[in-house]
């Protein structure tokens, strides 16, 4: 085997039993033998992968895609059903922080407790105990019982522990989300250290951008099996694209055609009273109506989910009770409320008189530039000076997903020169 | 053999866990420590009062004769018993944390161990203050049988541990068995009263040499006879040995057992 091989899974499976109903006591056993069906599920169905010293390696999937198993059989929690594991050196885990903490105690005597489940003597916890205590920055809350540290400090003595093992692979599953971000960053910058050196890495989290950032090589798990393998930010861009499109189909599945009534219907319907009441998420005079508006994908399909770069068109359905100029308009706002884009037709130099009581008028946006995000739709009728006759403030919700991971609201095309 | 070294390289968490419980067992109470004494003695005394007075046996300084015996039996008993709950009740630590699973009866059995140990300085005061005094060239066979007792309770601890993951009931049953088992060792009577045709099953019970050595040594003075304590070294080397490969592959689903 190769010497820088710390890691080598060698085509491991793993089964669950999930009982229907569990009986544990005897009793239970003998008398309701049908209780004991049980379903076998196949959690990992051969997974084989190496993993080389020094390497940071992340792993992702959905939910229930074998990952936390994976590292679970890692740390020997578990074993798995075929297969075989082979790692060399010292492991720590990061599965679960401060399991093992007991609240009574000092702070310092569960850096003693805990450490020692990580298979420390106490001769080694005593050269570490500064260290630890220094970078959980809880020095003088050190002698206080653990019960009365914030949660935020739990986290931080753990992750002190944890980190000073000074293991050879060190094993971490979702644990980063805790804690300021200050500190985060600071146990990041701790593992970029511990990894250069020399330190193996492996990390399972849903947070796509950590992978990307501190992992040489990414393994995307699906369905027990392993899907791709290699760089992280090309396993993260596959794996990014069908979580994309997966989210589209289970919308066009669970919503087929949504209506496009309002999810606020208030009808204050303020006829000729010249008041209006601009707090509501509806109002206007109502010499022109809005009955209805739609928001098309590509396919004219009514949606409230769309994709970065395609068409989006917006259909207003109005009906008019006095003939003049209208002027009609949208705006894309974010969930804070703030206005990301509006327009209207006459920003666009369009003066419209509606002929017929009853009509359509529609807008098309050929490349659709909003990322990944929620967004609220607003729709208005006013009149030529501006005077609402139907505003929506909050029309719909919709949802864009991208395969776009820039930040902030908008796709803007590109490219880097070296 | 990796078995043993791994657990040798957590040695201090054996000791972490077993100052945990020693320190956290009596936790909030008045009392605090001092139950470690009180309890054996207040079973010393109901016992004594039942057997001495009550049914008026016929021992001489019956509350030593008791007390030595009652007190080693406390230890196996204990270790049966609460080394059956140990796994369960560490399940937060197993489903998340790998160290060798063998860590938590071995430090449960050691903390019952180290309990026996400090009961003993209150069984020595009695002696003391008996006026029965020692034997000292028996007294160096005291630590050899606190020994095999203790590899007979570790032995048998890992078995009921395991066991009990896959097994509930077994807490409970071992309730009822650990009492059965202490009348049918001879704590509170002597062996000598026991009819002939019994011997043979008193004589397979371990513990009936181990409480036997015990009282040779503090009760009689004398050195204790070879036979009784190498089969009940015999015997508690079979029990661990037995219960280290037993364990070893149960442990195997002890994650999602629990």
């Amino acid at each position: 085997m190769d010497n820088n091989i710390v890691i080598d899974v060698r085509n491991i499976t793993k089964k669950f039993k999930v009982y229907f109903d569990k009986g544990a006591q005897l009793k239970e056993r003998l008398l309701f033998r049908k209780r004991n069906r049980y379903e076998e599920r196949d959690v990992l169905k051969g997974i084989s992968f190496q993993v080389q010293k020094g390497e940071a390696v992340g792993l992702i999937g959905h939910n229930g895609c074998g990952k936390s198993t994976t590292l679970k059989l890692l740390t020997k929690i578990m074993y798995p059903d075929s297969g075989e594991i082979v790692m060399q050196g010292r492991i720590s885990s990061l599965i679960e922080l401060g399991a093992g903490f007991h609240p009574d105690m000092s702070g310092r005597e569960n850096i003693y407790t805990n450490a020692s489940i990580f298979g420390l003597t106490k001769k080694e916890i005593d050269a570490r105990f500064n260290d630890i205590v220094e970078f959980s920055e809880l020095a003088e809350f050190i002698d206080n019982p653990v019960r009365t540290y914030s949660s935020g400090m739990y986290m931080r003595l753990a992750f002190s522990v944890a980190i000073n093992v000074d293991a050879d692979i060190l094993l971490i599953d979702e644990i980063l989300a805790v804690g300021d971000t200050n500190f985060q960053t600071k146990c990041f910058n701790r593992l970029r250290e511990l990894k250069s050196g020399g330190m193996t890495v492996i990390i399972v989290t849903h947070d796509l951008s950590t992978i990307e950032k501190f992992c040489d090589k990414a393994i995307w798990l699906n369905d027990g099996l392993i899907v791709r393998e290699g760089r992280s930010d090309e396993v993260v861009d596959a794996y990014f694209r069908f979580m994309n499109d997966k989210k589209l189909e289970t919308e066009k599945k669970a919503v087929p055609e949504k209506s496009g009534e309002p999810e606020q219907s208030e009808n204050n319907i303020q006829e000729d009273s010249g008041e209006i009441d601009y707090s509501a998420n509806r109002f206007g005079l109502r010499h022109a109506e809005i009955k209805k508006a739609r928001m098309l994908n590509p396919e004219n399909k009514d949606t409230r989910i769309f994709r970065t770069g395609e068409r989006l068109t917006i259909e207003i359905s109005y009906h008019i009770n006095r003939p003049d100029e209208y002027v009609f308009g949208f705006g894309f706002y974010d969930m804070d409320g703030r206005c990301l884009y509006g327009n209207n037709t006459q920003l666009d130099r369009m003066k419209i008189s509606p002929e017929n009581t009853d009509g359509r008028i529609s807008v098309d946006i050929e490349s659709f530039p909003l990322l990944a995000g929620k967004y609220i739709l607003n729709v208005a009728i006013v009149d030529a000076d501006g005077t609402p006759m139907d505003f929506y403030r909050s029309y719909c919700e919709f949802e864009v997903v991208s395969h776009d991971r820039s930040t902030g609201y908008f796709s803007i095309e590109h490219n880097w020169r070296l | 053999m990796d078995t043993l070294k791994e657990i040798y390289a957590y040695r201090h968490m054996i000791f972490s866990l077993v100052r945990k419980d020693l320190r956290g067992r009596y936790k909030g109470s008045v009392l605090g420590f001092l139950w470690t004494f009180i309890n054996p003695l207040l079973q010393l005394v109901v016992y004594t009062v039942v057997f001495k007075i009550i049914l008026k046996t016929n021992i001489e300084r019956y509350y030593l004769y008791l007390f030595i015996a009652l007190i080693a039996w406390i230890f196996f008993s204990a270790s049966l018993t609460g080394g059956a709950a140990s796994i369960v009740a560490q399940k937060d630590l197993i489903k998340k944390i790998y160290f060798p699973r063998q860590v938590i009866p071995i430090s449960y059995v050691t903390s019952c161990f180290v309990n026996m140990l400090l009961s003993f300085i209150v069984v020595f005061i009695v002696i003391i203050f008996s006026g029965t005094g020692f034997n000292f060239s028996a007294l160096l066979y005291l630590p050899v049988i606190m020994v095999v007792e203790y590899i007979l309770s570790l032995g048998a601890a890992l078995i009921v541990s395991a066991v009990t993951v896959y097994f509930r009931d077994l807490e409970h049953i071992l309730g009822i068995v650990t009492m059965a088992l202490m009348y049918m060792t001879p704590i509170m009577y002597d062996k000598s009263i026991v009819p002939e045709r019994l011997l043979p099953i008193f004589n397979l019970n371990p513990m009936t040499h181990i409480i036997g050595c015990y009282r040779d040594i503090l009760y009689y003075k004398t050195v204790p006879e070879l036979s009784g304590l190498l089969s009940s070294f015999v015997l508690g080397t079979v029990f661990l040995i037995a219960g280290h490969f037993l364990f070893l592959k149960l442990q195997r689903h002890f994650a999602e057992e629990l």
